[in-house]
């Protein structure tokens, strides 16, 4: 008895991760993914409830209008990354991590408070593209196949190669002529596009999309992902994030005490597994 | 080889707070030269490869390379336009591999030109090594040679004798003249041991609390007071 509805969570677990991954991967703790997750799920929440036309005639509504969403969410988040990302990017680890946390909060006050967007309600009775869970297990397996594909580019395009030194040797690289600034905002927009595009898929599947989407929590419980599943390759907050999510519902006694399970992984995990589930193979 | 221009530093002056580190430099290297710089620790030496490779800013006065000043220029445009450095305590990338440390400086993926510069240097058995798993002196000639995989005209080296014994210094003094022919370098370098710096360089300058006392051919500057005073202290 495989619950399909568990798996689409799985696999929405395993792209935020990617999303926490890709920054990280230039040495960049970014905690921002709920944020444009939430901004990507409001986009779709908010055209599919609001504009009749992408309804269409059918009885489910239709891919290609998912796929409007799609389209413009991305840039719009990818211009809001752009924008956040130039300034928020000159801080360093610890203090960049705490301004992105600051950057998820700011949106979730905005969200709550502007009727526009559902305010503390939400927004409710967003239309279905799939008639159950197995289309959604496939639109997101597609997403993150494709995530996946372009991170497993990343292990040999220059721009990876970038990132890796950079987050090996941030000053020793920008004297052997990377570009630290801009690698790190390509990062940055790249994993805040990977949140919003699982954002707009999460919105239809949900049903429902609100301000609480964006929470310390969410910050919180996608970084347990990384760390448990190590940020070396993108296999690792894969796995991070499909055993994370499933692990709170197979332990279902135990309710909301799952969030102590995610402070325990990040506080145990370094200490036991410091470079997460998945490591590097080394020569 | 030797002839115009390359480096120019022009009344440059770097002040932290109340330390003045760099004051009143002024000297140039001439295209093709192996120009040495000495002087007693805190005597501002790396903070002015740090001036010149645009870690630092400088306080006043300028760097003028190829005839253009670099005020404002980031490390990666300075690194495009030529100006390459190693670093006093070794900052390879240990978590990558010997070849992506040479991929990364070069800018692209051209695996048989890493292998060929690492030949260069004796390391092309060590090619998927990863760069922290490799001997203290190994990883020294694998800064270097990343160093030269940005294609430089001007190299800086921060100490690059430190820490090794005296057959490897010889093979090193070998080693520079060969590179420097070899990629038609300038190359300007930080080196305690006097030594060897003699054997090596064309001119040195002597830098004391980040001025220079002293500058011209290794011999003149062997013989000169101020540099005695420096480092023996004034006699009685």
């Amino acid at each position: 008895m495989f619950d399909i509805s568990l798996f689409v969570l799985m696999l929405l677990g395993a792209l935020l991760a990617l999303a926490v991954y890709l920054p990280l991967r230039a040495g960049q703790l970014s905690l921002a993914t709920p944020g444009f997750y939430t901004i990507g799920g409001t986009v779709a929440a908010l055209l599919s409830t609001t504009v009749p036309e992408l309804g269409g005639n059918e009885q489910t509504y239709p891919l290609t209008s998912v796929f409007l969403e799609l389209m413009l969410a991305i840039p719009l988040v990818a211009l809001l990354a752009f924008l956040i990302g130039k300034p928020v990017l000159k801080l360093k680890g610890i203090y960049l991590a705490i301004a992105t946390i600051a950057l998820v909060e700011i949106l979730r006050v905005v969200l709550l408070s502007s009727p526009w967007f559902g305010a503390a309600v939400g927004i409710f009775a967003i239309p279905q593209p799939f008639e159950g869970p197995e289309g959604y297990a496939a639109a997101f397996a597609v997403l993150l196949g494709i995530t996946a594909w372009g991170c497993q580019r990343l292990e040999t395009e220059p721009l990876g190669r970038e990132m890796a030194a950079i987050r090996n040797d941030e000053l020793a690289a920008r004297c052997m002529g990377v570009n630290s600034e801009r690698v790190k905002l390509i990062a940055f927009v790249l994993s805040a596009i990977i949140a919003a595009a699982a954002g707009v898929l999460a919105a239809h599947f949900f049903n429902s999309w609100s301000a609480r989407q964006a929470s310390f929590d969410a910050s919180i419980t996608t970084l347990a992902f990384v760390v448990l599943g190590g940020s070396r390759t993108w296999l690792g907050p894969v796995i991070g994030g499909l055993v994370l999510t499933a692990l709170p519902e197979l332990l279902r006694p135990i309710g909301d005490l799952r969030l102590i399970v995610f402070g325990l992984v990040i506080l145990l995990g370094p200490i036991f597994i410091p470079q997460g589930l998945i490591q590097q193979k080394r020569s | 080889m030797i002839g115009s221009t390359s480096l120019e530093l022009n009344g440059l002056s770097v002040r932290f707070g109340g330390l003045q580190a760099l004051d009143q430099l002024s000297f140039s290297l001439q295209q093709g030269e192996i120009f040495g710089l000495i002087g007693p620790n805190g005597a501002g030496k790396t903070t002015l490869f740090n001036v010149i490779t645009g870690l630092t800013a400088a306080t006043s006065g300028e760097v003028r390379w190829q005839g253009k000043t670099t005020a404002g220029l980031r490390p990666d445009q300075l690194c495009n336009l030529g100006i390459a450095r190693t670093f006093q305590n070794l900052r390879v990338f240990s978590d990558l591999s010997c070849i992506d440390n040479l991929q990364i400086a070069m800018g692209c993926n051209d695996r048989r030109t890493a292998l060929e510069l690492l030949a260069i240097m004796d390391l092309q058995e060590k090619g998927t090594h990863i760069a922290g798993s490799l001997a203290y002196g190994e990883q020294r000639r694998l800064e270097l040679v990343r160093a030269l995989a940005t294609k430089p005209q001007l190299l800086l080296l921060d100490e690059p004798a430190a820490g090794m014994n005296p057959v490897e210094k010889q093979k090193l003094q070998v080693l520079l003249n060969t590179i420097r022919k070899q990629f038609q370098l300038t190359i300007l370098i930080i080196e305690h041991h006097v030594p060897l710096m003699m054997k090596l360089c064309d001119r040195l300058a002597v830098l004391n609390f980040g001025r220079c006392i002293a500058i011209g051919s290794p011999q003149e500057v062997q013989e000169d007071p101020l540099v005695i005073e420096a480092y023996l202290g004034r006699g009685a």
